[in-house]
């Protein structure tokens, strides 16, 4: 487990937008998936995205990440237009089981990052060593993904993506699939990293207190094509805490409001 | 687990030895005649006289000679082609149809052509040992190479991994599974048309040694032939299947 205790997501620094939606819309297979988006997320800023299933989180965080490039609108990183993927944007993906390489152990798969930025060998296991410490796996470094619980295996997807020292960190329903206990660990886990990276967070899930208690802000997309529809300010104090933030009457105002939200597109 | 090993390997050992009794009783009992069947005493003794005047030897080493140098050859031609034309769907749809003609054609009806294009030689022997063993390598390096995860692809991307990288870091280890069983029924297939061209075309190697035994109704060095020719295939296959354990650990491991 990760020491420190819950930190706060960094305090926004003033200045220019890091990741720029302008208008974007998407088309595939002849459909409009999104339609007509623009955002501006901070460098620093931890921006949570909610939504009913297929209305386009997925998506959405697939062109941020350069991996689909928008039907007309443009989505830029730091100024430059986002044509491919970046090295430091990392990704997280919801299927860790396939997004790791079952075929290296934990370490190897660090490691991989680690490779691709041309780091030398004789310094990547130090590198590893700290990496697997920062996430909570400091004992498994020469397990394989089949031999880790689902928690573990994201925990090194996170760790492979800290490796690559991104300025932005795109996570999609990271912790979907893990049980409750494993996510609210993990949800704190998250935070701290964040905090000690300095790095941006784009979050999608489709637990509306996840999105409450991790974020600086959330926005809901509306279906059919995906759009959209609210956005939230998120003033709670941080370090956020699972139990008293939970409590807060603003956290249970900010989550009444995106049922309501949720509910209505819907309907 | 590790009794039912044991139990397994107790009782295919007693299944081979009563086979060799089996073969001894009806041997001695002359219930066929010893010019064509020797018991296995007799198929020992030639056995051993043959490596003594190392007769044996050589033909043993022409036939792992064939063997390894047309298992080779496929090997490197059928896992790059494989790798080429599964790595790309258009490549795939281009391809496909003719694999699909060429695949189900006996390499027994392409020796000829090969014998009319070489002559009886060991180029010969060599395209034909390439050409059949290619296929189950081919075919398994291809679906292989297909079958790679996606999302491995995109991990790939985002970390701006170079081609070549992509190809020794993600594709070929997914593929490995796929390719190393190919690797080991291309093994199997490769000894049997040495076999077979040695015959035809009367290359050393054991083929040819049972040729020649046969022929001069020595039945003894016949049989020499044929066991060894049986060591040959379960060693290799053997072998291969350790290689692809030691190699596959990471997909044997956890639950
Ligand atoms: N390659 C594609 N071609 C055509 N349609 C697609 C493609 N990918 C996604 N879609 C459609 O786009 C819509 C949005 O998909 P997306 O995966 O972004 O949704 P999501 O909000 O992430 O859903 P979930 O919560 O289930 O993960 C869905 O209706 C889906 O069917
Ligand atoms: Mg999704």
């Amino acid at each position: 487990m990760i020491a420190a205790v819950n930190q706060g997501a960094n305090s926004l620094r003033p200045g220019r937008a890091q990741i720029v939606f302008s208008g974007v819309t998407l088309n595939l297979g002849g459909k409009a998936i999104l339609e007509g988006i623009s955002l501006d997320v901070k460098p620093g800023e931890f921006l949570c995205i909610i939504g009913a299933s297929g209305c386009g989180k997925t998506t959405a965080l697939r062109l941020a990440a350069g991996l689909y490039q928008p039907t007309s609108g443009t989505v830029a990183f730091d100024g430059q237009a986002m044509l491919a993927p970046r090295r430091d944007i990392a990704i997280v993906f919801q299927d860790y089981g396939k997004a790791l390489l079952p075929w290296r152990t934990a370490a190897g798969n660090v490691s991989l990052a680690l490779e691709a930025s041309g780091m030398a060998a004789s310094q990547r296991a130090t590198r590893i060593d700290e990496l697997l410490k920062k996430v909570g796996l400091p004992n498994h470094a020469g397990k394989y993904p089949a031999e880790m619980s689902g928690g573990m295996q994201q925990r090194l997807q996170i760790a492979r993506c800290l490796a690559q020292e991104p300025k932005a960190l795109l996570m999609d329903e990271p912790f979907g699939a893990l049980d409750a206990m494993t996510r609210q660990g993990l949800q704190d886990e998250v935070l701290s990293l964040v905090h000690a990276s300095d790095a941006t967070v784009v979050f999608v899930t489709h637990d509306l207190e996840e999105a409450i208690y991790l974020g600086d802000r959330v926005i809901g997309l509306l279906p059919h094509p995906g759009r959209i529809g609210i956005e939230l300010q998120i003033d709670l104090p941080r370090p956020r805490d699972q139990l008293t933030t939970r409590e807060n009457p603003e956290f249970l105002r900010l989550r009444r409001e995106l049922f309501d939200f949720i509910k209505a597109s819907e309907a | 687990m590790n009794r039912s090993v044991l139990y397994w390997r107790a009782a295919s050992f007693a299944v081979a030895a009563g086979f060799i009794g089996l073969w001894q009783f009806i041997a001695d009992q002359r219930l066929v005649s010893p010019v064509f069947l020797p018991g296995p005493d007799r198929a020992w003794a030639s056995l051993v006289r043959g490596f003594a005047s190392g007769d044996l030897l050589d033909k043993l080493l022409g036939t792992l000679e064939h063997m390894a140098y047309g298992w080779f050859v496929a090997s490197i031609a059928g896992i790059a082609l494989g790798a080429m034309i599964g790595s790309s769907r258009t490549m795939r749809s281009y391809v496909a149809p003719s694999l699909e003609f060429l695949r189900p054609l006996p390499v027994s009806a392409v020796i000829p052509v090969a014998i009319a294009m070489f002559g009886l030689t060991q180029t010969m022997a060599l395209f034909v040992i390439a050409f059949g063993a290619i296929w189950p390598m081919l075919l398994a390096t291809i679906h292989g190479f297909a079958a790679v995860e996606p999302r491995l692809y995109e991990v790939a991307r985002s970390l701006h991994m170079s081609r070549l990288a992509v190809i020794f870091k993600i594709a070929l280890p997914s593929a490995s599974p796929d390719i190393l069983a190919g690797m080991r029924l291309s093994v199997t297939v490769a000894l049997i048309l040495s076999v077979v061209c040695e015959i035809l075309a009367g290359l050393d190697g054991l083929g040819h040694w049972v040729l020649l035994s046969a022929r001069s109704f020595r039945s003894a060095d016949l049989f020499a032939g044929v066991m060894l020719l049986g060591v040959i295939g379960y060693l290799t296959a053997l072998a291969m299947s350790l290689v692809e354990k030691r190699l596959l650990k990471w997909r044997s491991s956890g639950h």
